[in-house]
Formats: structure tokens, C-alpha cells, sequence
């Protein structure tokens, strides 16, 4: 039994891999090529930059055995805190941008921590509640940027900008013990508290923090478009979650999540998405075939062995 | 001799390089009380548990009455004739005391599809009074129950359909006096019916005096078999090492002073429903035992020194006027805590043994505020060795190692962290002779280097074998005090908590 213990954990690890270059085989055979000319390549990156700044945060909200539906809305309002803004000075839009994401993660973190919801139930009624405000301020027409706020939509800066938050994410999570501390704390909350580690702010920081990277996130998506609509960031809690679980994340979080997950699983998701889109697929089937990858994913990568739930 | 019950015949099991039993054949007659004894992770609750259906055994066969036992879970065991009360809580929060009695069997009390719970409130009532725990209700929530009666739940619900083989597997270690009792009159009745009870307890003498018969596993293989009449517990030591163990595994100095100096000071501790206005003065190089029935309070001591309790009143004070109010604070001033509840509080079950040994000192293992693998993979093999932990490697997960193992993990955390306050809550609960020897000895040479032990026992012998004072609680307060002496009796401990 031991024997295919560990080889079942050999192919749960190598099976993001395999997925990943599995799905860039079949759409490069699909597309006869055409998803990796250096033009479609950079319109995919350029995708995958919020995508992948979003995944961070909940990464590490996951890894507590947490939970995170509020991201979409929060980008959504972050966005239009940015757009708003920009029109004053580009670095106070940022600095503001990172506060609305971080007080709204702290609203998060109070009801889950303070008030023992759980996670779940706390950011779905978030999601709702923010996506009235950002429907509310975007009624009479969108919020437009500032009309420069789009040159900063280069490719260097944009890709620097991503790659710089994911090394710091990185070297804070796997180098100062906090993953540590994470993964404790999803892995067995009562158990962590009697280490030492102080569970309830450490939750409260985390979800607070993911916020602070979602807003950073919405500074992307602005340049990106230059407005925000009331549709800003929709979805994009259920696209951060199919991406972690392509990536190979437990959706329970603990010991065994990796920081990789992160970088493969959103890459793999968005060049599945974009493929299908080159196919010619329609949105409504292409959300058929997301929900069927989600489910094989999540029915794969779930920790049934420790019996583990979602908090 | 009687007829033969149960036959087990090349019952093996493997777990990943571990072999947990090697092809053990054994025999089990009717009316006989018969025990397994063998060290932390020599087979006997794998052996067990595979008869009963929690695990699958990879080949041998097990014939009861002439039939194959081939239980696919517990209920199906039931369902074939053997029942299992364990060692860890076996009943589900959340239910009332009848439905965990009928847990899987709820077909029972069902006509077209309805459930008659009034039918089954009674039946379970009828069952509790004939036991005797007529003030358990059946209609209660499990969670009104505490530790003790939710165990003697257990029994009634592992043994009121009369199995033909009844396992107990270490459930003693978790019963105050009076559920032992009732534990032991149920086996002793199953006996008496012409029946068995396989019996697995690491407290030797009590395995001699309950059982009559007493078969010995090491390292997954069967040993010996033998009259409990002709031996000793010396004789059972031997044949479960392998070798002549020492009988002195206690501290066997008498009368040495300790020193005047406190190093941790808890005063007017009271935690509601738990303690009540408790006050303790540990001083350096100074083991304290704590003693009482279960319930008595003197495990929430252990927390609320540690900083653990909810709503505790009262302060913890340390040498330097350091107050202890949480957790942190007191891991950060070198205080330890291993809990009764291991795999809940003490372990991070669903983690490596990596992880659980490093988890407090991570900040001390950073260099130049840099955290490496690598320094921890060496800390954590570092101390896991020097508990000489049975693994694979420190990257193996808690949850497949035995009880002493994963104790050996806990203490290996606070040894790496080096705490100097060290409270240990049931240090020996569910642990074999080997290991106890090896956490007595380590015990006294931690004593000697001058750290501080507070150990919260509901075993006698380990406190006046261990201990340079010994407080007794009753009700949540203090009735006792004793210092080390050579003449000092179970008796007197005993007076002072009932």
C-alpha cells in the first residue's frame, strides 16, 4: 500500500507538468501552431499579468485551508479606486488601490476570524456586496483613467511588474517561514496554535494581504484598459481557483501546497483559455469544458487521505 | 482447553517499507480474556484493526466459529461478530448518544423508508440502564458527555449486540477509575458468556490481573504465548524487548534538595468549570508531578500555565516578572508544553515530522534572517535522532507513525527548542515500557541540567516514581502536597483524590 502511496504522490506531482505540456501540445496540433507566434504569445502574457498577481494572494489564503470568492469584486473596486485616482497622480492610485484590496481582505479576515464564519460563506456575500459598489459607481458610464494611464501597458514594465511581486511573494513565503507558519495552520489549526503561531492574526494579515495584491493586480487591469465597467474582474475568483488546482494546489491548502503551483497553474489556464478561443469555441462551451477540468482537477488534487475540509 | 473461537491464520499486513505484522497465526478460545502485548508499533493494533475492518489486510485469513472474517468496516465487523472499542474518541459530535449507539445500523429501527427514532431512543435508554449509566440520556447531544462517559458510550455500543470477539485496544489509558471498572466488569461478562475479549494495554500489571492469556508481538511478529498466572511483568518486559530490561526506569535518588529558586510563579489560577483558584511555585531543576482523577482539573493547569486556556483569571508570573497570558509569549520564554491530546494539540498530524520539530524554532533557525530548507531538514533529523523516532525519513507524515513515535516527535520539538519550563501533560499516556524508560531517563538528565518539569499524570506510579513534589487536585483545587520519599504509598495519593 505504501509502495503506491508514493507513487500515487509521484503522479499527483508530476501530473501539473504533464498537464501543462499536454495542454500546450494539443493547441499547438489544434491551432497548426498559430496560439505560439511571438504576436499571440504577448497577447497572452499580457492576459496572464492579473491573472497571476491575483493567484498569489489567494495562494496563500488556500494554503490556510481558506477560501476566497470576493477577489473578482475586489478587483472590480480596486480598479475603479485606480482609474478614479490616476487622474491625480499615478503613484497615490497605486498606494490606494492597495488599500481598498487590503481593508476589503480585512473584512474578510474579521467575519472569518473574529466572527467564525467560515471563509467561504464570508467572501461569496463580500463578492455580492462589492459588486454592488462597483456597479453602483459605474451606472452612468464607465470610470475612465487617466488619459496617459495606458502607455504605462508596455510589455517590460508590465512583465517586470509581475515578476517583481511574484520573487518577493516567493522569497516571503519559502524564506522567512511564513509558508511554514501557512501551512501549519491549514494542515491543523489547533495544532499551530499550540506551536505558537498567532492563528487569528496571521489569518486576519493574510487575508488583508491577498487584498493589498489584488490591488496591485487592478493596477494591471487598468493600464490595461484604461476604464473600468461594472463586469471589471468578474469571474476572476473562479478563474484563481482553477488555475491553483491546474497548478496542482490541494483545494484544502495544507503541507503539501508549492509555491510553483502558482506560475504553472495560471499559465496552463490561460493558454487552455486562449486556445479555446483561437478554436473558435463558443463562451458557452468553453465554460462547460472549464467546469469539467475544474472537477477532474479538484477530484485529483483534493487531500481525501486526511480528510482534511475547507474552512 | 477449551473449544477453539477465532483462528488467525498468516494475517499480514504491510504499510509502504514497514512490515507491520509478518504472518501471525494465532488462536483465540472461547471464555477467555486473552491480551496482546508488544512495544509501540510491534503489530498489535494493525493485527486488530484488520480483524475488525478498519484496515484491509493484504493476505491470512480469520475464521470465527468455522467461518471466514472478512469485515469490509467496523459496522460490517459488528454485522460478522467482532466489535473494537479504541484508543482515540470513537463517537461523531453532533449526534445524540442513541445514534452513535446504532451508528450504521439505523436499518434497524427503519420501516418503508422511515426512521423510528422514538424506537431507537428507547432501545438505546433500555441498553445504558442495563449497563448501569442510567444517567446518561439517550436523547442527549454526544457533546453534554465529557472524555470518560463518551468512552463508556463506546462500550455500549460496541458490545450491547453480545460480539463474539470484543477488542479493547488501549482504551484504558484513557479512563478515570470508574469507567476502568465498568470496562472491566463488560469484559469480564463477555468472558463469563463463552465468549472473548482480545485485551491490548500497555500497563503490564493490569494486563496480568484482567487477562488469561497473553500473547507477545515485536517488530510485527508473534512471539510467545503464555499463562498469566505463571508470569510477572519482568518476564513480559523481557519477551516484548527481547532482552533483560532494568526495573529501575524511575529516578532513584531520595532526599536531594532542590533549589530555592522559582522559576515560574501561577497564582490564583481559575479557569470556569476547570480550575479554581490554583496556585503552583516551580523551581529550578524541580520536577513537579500532578496527580487527581481525570476530571479533577490538572490537565487545564498544563494549559493555562502554557497560556492556552480560554477565559483564564489569575497570573503566570516567570523569575524575570514576565507574564505568561498566550501562547507565543510563552513559547518565546522557553516554556514547553506536549498536550494529553497529541494528535489535536500537541502534533500537526497532517504534516511531516520535518515541519512539527521545527515549527517553534523556526526563527532560530534562520541565519542572517534567511530560512533554508536545508537547516531544517538537518535540525529535524537532528533531534528526531536523538529520540531515536522509528521513520522513514523526517519527511514522512505524522499520521502514519505509532503513539511512542509520534510522542518521541513531540518531545524532539521542545528538546530542539530547548525550552528551560517544560509541562508535560500525560508524557507516557499510550506508550510502551521501551519508550517510557527512554522519556523517564531523559526526564532526569533534563532535571539535572537544571530545567524545570511540571508532569500531569493520572498515573500513580510514574509520580511517585518521578517527581521531587507532588500536588494532588480535587474539584479544580489543590488537596494534597507531598515531597519525595521513599515511603510514600499510592494509598496516600489516592486519599487525597477521592
Amino acid at each position: 500500500m505504501g509502495k503506491t502511496k508514493n507513487s500515487a504522490g509521484l503522479i499527483r506531482t508530476l501530473m501539473p507538468f504533464a498537464g501543462f505540456i499536454f495542454i500546450v501540445g494539443l493547441f499547438a496540433f489544434l491551432t497548426k501552431g498559430r496560439l505560439y507566434t511571438v504576436g499571440n504569445l504577448k497577447l497572452l502574457l499580457s492576459q496572464t499579468y492579473v491573472l497571476l498577481i491575483a493567484c498569489v494572494g489567494v495562494f496563500m489564503i488556500m494554503t490556510m485551508g481558506g477560501l476566497d470568492f470576493s477577489q473578482g469584486s475586489m478587483l472590480g473596486l480596486c480598479s475603479v479606486v485606480v482609474c478614479y485616482l490616476s487622474n491625480i497622480n499615478i503613484a497615490l492610485a497605486v498606494v490606494c488601490g492597495m488599500i481598498t484590496g487590503g481593508l476589503i481582505g480585512l473584512i474578510n479576515g474579521f467575519f472569518n476570524v473574529k466572527r467564525k464564519i467560515t471563509s467561504f460563506i464570508v467572501t461569496i456575500c463580500n463578492m455580492y456586496l462589492f459588486r454592488g459598489i462597483v456597479a453602483y459607481a459605474t451606472t452612468k458610464t464607465p470610470v475612465y483613467g487617466a488619459s496617459n494611464i495606458t502607455t504605462y501597458n508596455t510589455l517590460p514594465f508590465a512583465l517586470t511588474f509581475t515578476l517583481v511581486i511574484l520573487v518577493v511573494a516567493f522569497v516571503i513565503f519559502q524564506y522567512t517561514g511564513l509558508g511554514n507558519r501557512l501551512k501549519a495552520i491549514g494542515a491543523g489549526e489547533t495544532a499551530a496554535r499550540f506551536a505558537g503561531i498567532r492563528v487569528e492574526r496571521t489569518k486576519i494579515l493574510v487575508y488583508a494581504a491577498a487584498g493589498m495584491i489584488t490591488g496591485l493586480a487592478a493596477f494591471i487591469n487598468s493600464i490595461k484598459v484604461g476604464s473600468v465597467t461594472a463586469t471589471a474582474g468578474n469571474q476572476l475568483e473562479t478563474q484563481i481557483m482553477i488555475a491553483l488546482v491546474l497548478g496542482g494546489m490541494p483545494v484544502n491548502g495544507g503541507a503539501k501546497v508549492k509555491f510553483y503551483n502558482i506560475i504553472l497553474g495560471a499559465l496552463t489556464y490561460k493558454i487552455l483559455t486562449a486556445g479555446l478561443v483561437m478554436l473558435g469555441i463558443e463562451p458557452k462551451t468553453q465554460q462547460l469544458i472549464m467546469g469539467i477540468v475544474f472537477l477532474v482537477m479538484v477530484a485529483i488534487f483534493a487531500d481525501r487521505e486526511t480528510g482534511m475540509i475547507v474552512k | 482447553m477449551s473449544e477453539i473461537l477465532l483462528h488467525a491464520e498468516k494475517i499480514d499486513k504491510n504499510f509502504g517499507v514497514t512490515h507491520a505484522i509478518d504472518h501471525v497465526t494465532l488462536d483465540f478460545y472461547k471464555g477467555e480474556i486473552h491480551a496482546l502485548i508488544g512495544e509501540n508499533g510491534s503489530g498489535k493494533s494493525t493485527f486488530t484493526s484488520c480483524l475488525t475492518g478498519i484496515y484491509h489486510k493484504d493476505s491470512g485469513e480469520f475464521t470465527l466459529n468455522g467461518t471466514e472474517v472478512n469485515a469490509r468496516n467496523q459496522v460490517d465487523g459488528n454485522y460478522q461478530g467482532v466489535a473494537i472499542i479504541v484508543q482515540e474518541i470513537g463517537t461523531l459530535s453532533g449526534l445524540s448518544v442513541a445514534e452513535n449507539i446504532f451508528l450504521g445500523k439505523e436499518d434497524e429501527f427503519t420501516k418503508c423508508g422511515v426512521k423510528n427514532t422514538n424506537a431507537m431512543n428507547k432501545k438505546a435508554q433500555e441498553l445504558l440502564d442495563s449497563y448501569g449509566f442510567n444517567y446518561i440520556k439517550a436523547t442527549d447531544l454526544i457533546d453534554n458527555y465529557n472524555f470518560e462517559d463518551r468512552k463508556l458510550i463506546e462500550i455500549v455500543k460496541a458490545t450491547h449486540f453480545k460480539p463474539q470477539i470484543l477488542v479493547v485496544d488501549e482504551t484504558t489509558t484513557a479512563l478515570g477509575e470508574k469507567g476502568r471498572i465498568e470496562l472491566f466488569k463488560v469484559m469480564k461478562q463477555t468472558r463469563d458468556d463463552g465468549r472473548c475479549v482480545i485485551f491490548i494495554s500497555h500497563d503490564l500489571e493490569e494486563v496480568i490481573e484482567q487477562s488469561d492469556t497473553i500473547s507477545v508481538l515485536r517488530d510485527g511478529v508473534y512471539i510467545d504465548t503464555v499463562k498469566s498466572a505463571d508470569v510477572t511483568p519482568d518476564d513480559l518486559k523481557k519477551l516484548m524487548v527481547g532482552r533483560e530490561m532494568s526495573n529501575d526506569y524511575y529516578r532513584t535518588d531520595y532526599g536531594e534538595r532542590v533549589s530555592d529558586e522559582v522559576v515560574l510563579r501561577g497564582e490564583h489560577l481559575t479557569v470556569p468549570g476547570e480550575i479554581d483558584d490554583f496556585s503552583i511555585e516551580l523551581h529550578k531543576g524541580e520536577i513537579i508531578g500532578i496527580g487527581g482523577l481525570s476530571e479533577c482539573g490538572m490537565h487545564e493547569v498544563g494549559k493555562a500555565l502554557f497560556g492556552a486556556s480560554y477565559d483564564r483569571k489569575g497570573t503566570v508570573t516567570l523569575a524575570d516578572g514576565t507574564q505568561i497570558n498566550d501562547i507565543k509569549t510563552a513559547i518565546d520564554h522557553s516554556i514547553a508544553y506536549a498536550s494529553k491530546d497529541r494528535d489535536n494539540e500537541s502534533l500537526v498530524i497532517n504534516d511531516t515530522i520535518q515541519d512539527n520539530i521545527c515549527l517553534p524554532s523556526l526563527e532560530e533557525l534562520k541565519k542572517n534572517h534567511i530560512l533554508h530548507a536545508k537547516d531544517q531538514k538537518v535540525f529535524a533529523e537532528k533531534y528526531a535522532k536523538q529520540m531515536s523516532t522509528k521513520m522513514e525519513g523526517v519527511h514522512q507524515f505524522m499520521s502514519a507513525l505509532s503513539g511512542g513515535n509520534k510522542q518521541k516527535v513531540v518531545l524532539a520539538r521542545w528538546i530542539g527548542k530547548d525550552s528551560d519550563i517544560v509541562i508535560l501533560d500525560s508524557p507516557t499516556r499510550g506508550i510502551d515500557v521501551k519508550v517510557k524508560a527512554d522519556i523517564y531517563q531523559l526526564m532526569d538528565t533534563m532535571r539535572k541540567n537544571g530545567k524545570s518539569i511540571i508532569m500531569i499524570s493520572e498515573e500513580i506510579a510514574e509520580l511517585l516514581g518521578m517527581a521531587d513534589r507532588i500536588i494532588i487536585m480535587k474539584d479544580g483545587r489543590q488537596s494534597g502536597e507531598f515531597k519525595r520519599a521513599e515511603d510514600l504509598k499510592d494509598t496516600d495519593l489516592i486519599a487525597e483524590m477521592v
